[in-house]
């Protein structure tokens, strides 16, 4: 996967639940199978909106404000993912978040003024390894924190896992 | 300019003089600690990179925890067995079978695997409890199967916030209205994301160790990534009598180390507090929600499962009945807080007043046992109180203090427990 991302976006509140909201908490007390791919994907967003998942297209970004995914297990960064979407930029999430999104492969990064600049429909350009994100519509470029080398390479092994393994065979 | 204890800890864990906040840094922890409902993924994650063991043992512990009771239909009676299997088979010591610890953050102190200074990564937020003998827990999820495997691992430097206590708690408050009070500032704010809350002032020295545990592992719910605590005296004294020999170094941050945002709480003004559902930081004194009816009553849990809660609980109900309506669940947080309050007498009075004693482990908060049915209301000291965290979602949880829930227990509804404290007296 690259680490360039461009995509159209889709905006969200503040303080968007994981497990009650982007996902169902009840769905997911059985660790012991590998994650239902589908079914996270079937339900992303969906009780927050009904419109979600089947508005959102591939490679669409999800555009949120503070807080984002608080309360989550890893089943709500997989379900972002098996949507389809391309990348997450919210105002702030918590560590956590983060890393459950790149432990699978799946971009996510923060940027303060994101939500006030983007209007549904926008195009918006991520580059994690620069850190900007450009509204193509206004030419609005803002800042966020630039990925560092490993989780660059975690984006681009596709997950923690396929990384890791390639890490410890080097 | 100097270092606040986060920084420090995670300098010497990354073998540099000083770190950034913000920064993302390579460390080497001190320990990492895992429970078993991960343990499929964990072992699905070895066998996919080829590793069947991990790189250094004696720095890892798991225990079972959030299933203790090996249900018959539940999928983790095959976990235990598969857990089980790997201790055999690599002779892995630091392992906490059903039993033997309790709830992992309870292990990790109780038996001195967490110690001043240390750096630990562990899988949730609530483990900030160890802050309480000055380590620093960093919450990681299911990738706590990378230091467990590599002996190291990535974190973002957090930035600190400094909480200052003074005064004392009134009677019928405890820290965990404290929570409720830091919460309902924070918890729908983003200040303290990606941050360590570092707890300081002389009202600190009026909490017992029990107290600064639960303190510690609720500021994960109002934002924090981790929570510590200065070393003092008690501090001290309680790690000398566990730490058997083993080494730790306490920190304290320097007194011009850079705090991103600084908040003085005066304990005596608390009042028992109450968190209404579905969120974390709707909190409103215990005494407005008087009438509200609640069926089902939980005290355990990460936040209020030690001694001093089961204490709580047995000096509200000493002598009173649960309401014949409420089912009352008491998970004791491990084996030693279970034959302390079984030795002192507690228990029996938990169980004279009709409350089910539970195994230690986390039982109800996440619906295992107790499971809460569409259209019940429960109140519960756990931390979680979004629909379907414990059972059904057309369940409603309100969350409080072992006082709050026990004099709940009592009533049938939620209740202020310092009516029935002073009538106890």
């Amino acid at each position: 996967m690259t680490t360039r991302i461009e995509g159209r976006a889709f905006v969200f509140g503040d303080h968007v639940s994981g497990d009650n909201g982007i996902i169902e908490f009840g769905v997911i007390r059985d660790f012991t199978k590998p994650f239902d791919e589908k079914g996270l994907g079937a339900m992303c967003f969906s009780r927050v909106d009904p419109r979600f998942p089947a508005a959102f297209g591939p490679g669409d970004i999800v555009v949120a404000g503070r807080n984002f995914a608080h309360h989550s297990h890893p089943q709500v960064a997989v379900s972002l993912k098996a949507a389809g979407l391309g990348c997450v930029v919210c105002e702030s999430t918590e560590t956590g978040f983060l890393r459950k999104c790149l432990n699978i492969g799946f971009p996510l990064v923060t940027c303060r003024g994101i939500a006030a600049l983007t209007v549904e429909g926008d195009v918006l350009a991520v580059d994690l390894a620069a850190g900007t994100v450009e509204n193509r519509r206004t030419g609005d470029v803002l800042r966020t924190a630039a990925y560092s080398p490993r989780m660059l390479g975690m984006i681009t092994a596709g997950g923690l896992i396929p990384f890791l393994k390639a890490e410890l065979a080097a | 300019m100097g270092a606040t204890i986060a920084e420090k800890i995670v300098a010497r864990a990354a073998g540099r003089d000083r770190v950034t906040p913000g920064e993302y840094v390579m460390v080497t922890p001190d320990v990492s600690v895992g429970h078993e409902m991960f343990w499929p993924l964990h072992d699905r994650h070895m066998k996919a990179i080829g590793i069947e063991r991990f790189r250094k043992p004696e720095k890892v512990v798991l225990v079972i925890d959030h299933t203790p009771l090996a249900a018959l239909d539940s999928p983790y009676v095959k976990t235990h067995q598969e857990l089980r299997d790997f201790v055999r088979r690599t002779g892995f010591r630091n392992f906490f079978d059903v039993g033997r610890g309790g709830l992992r953050h309870q292990v990790m102190i109780e038996r001195g695997f967490a110690r001043p200074g240390m750096l630990v990564f562990s899988d949730e937020g609530n483990i900030a409890s160890l802050g309480a003998v000055g380590a620093l827990n960093f919450p990681i999820s299911w990738e706590v199967i990378v230091p467990m495997i590599t002996d190291a691992n990535w974190v973002v430097v957090p930035h600190t916030a400094r909480f200052t206590l003074t005064g004392s708690l009134p009677r019928g408050t405890m820290a965990r209205d404290l929570v409720h009070v830091i919460n309902r500032e924070f918890g729908e704010t983003d200040l303290l994301l990606q941050g360590c809350v570092e707890f300081a002032g002389p009202g600190l020295s009026t909490l017992s160790m029990d107290a600064r545990q639960g303190l510690l592992s609720g500021m994960y719910h109002c934002g924090a990534d981790t929570a510590v605590m200065p070393v003092d005296d008690l501090a001290r004294a309680y790690v000398e009598a566990r730490a058997e020999g083993r080494p730790w170094a306490a920190v304290e941050s320097d007194p011009d180390a850079h705090f991103v945002l600084e908040r003085s709480y005066d304990l005596s003004a608390i009042e028992p507090c109450v968190t209404m559902p579905p969120e974390q930081h709707t909190v409103v004194p215990a005494r407005e929600l008087h009438g509200t009816r609640v069926e089902h009553a939980s005290i355990g849990t990460c936040a209020n499962n030690r001694l001093e809660d089961l204490r709580a609980a047995a000096e509200v109900l000493r002598g009173r009945r649960v309401a014949p309506h409420v089912a009352l669940y008491v998970s004791p947080g491990s084996p030693e807080v279970y034959s302390a309050a079984a030795a002192e007498g507690v228990l029996s009075v938990l169980s004279d007043a009709g409350a089910m004693i539970l195994a230690p482990g986390c039982n109800t908060c996440f619906g295992y046992v107790g499971a809460l049915s569409a259209g019940q209301t429960a109140i519960s000291t756990q931390q979680q109180n979004y629909h379907g965290r414990s059972g059904s979602p057309e369940a409603r949880i309100f969350l409080g203090s072992p006082y709050v829930v026990a004099a709940s227990a009592v009533a049938g509804e939620i209740r202020d427990p310092r009516e029935m404290l002073e009538a106890a007296r």
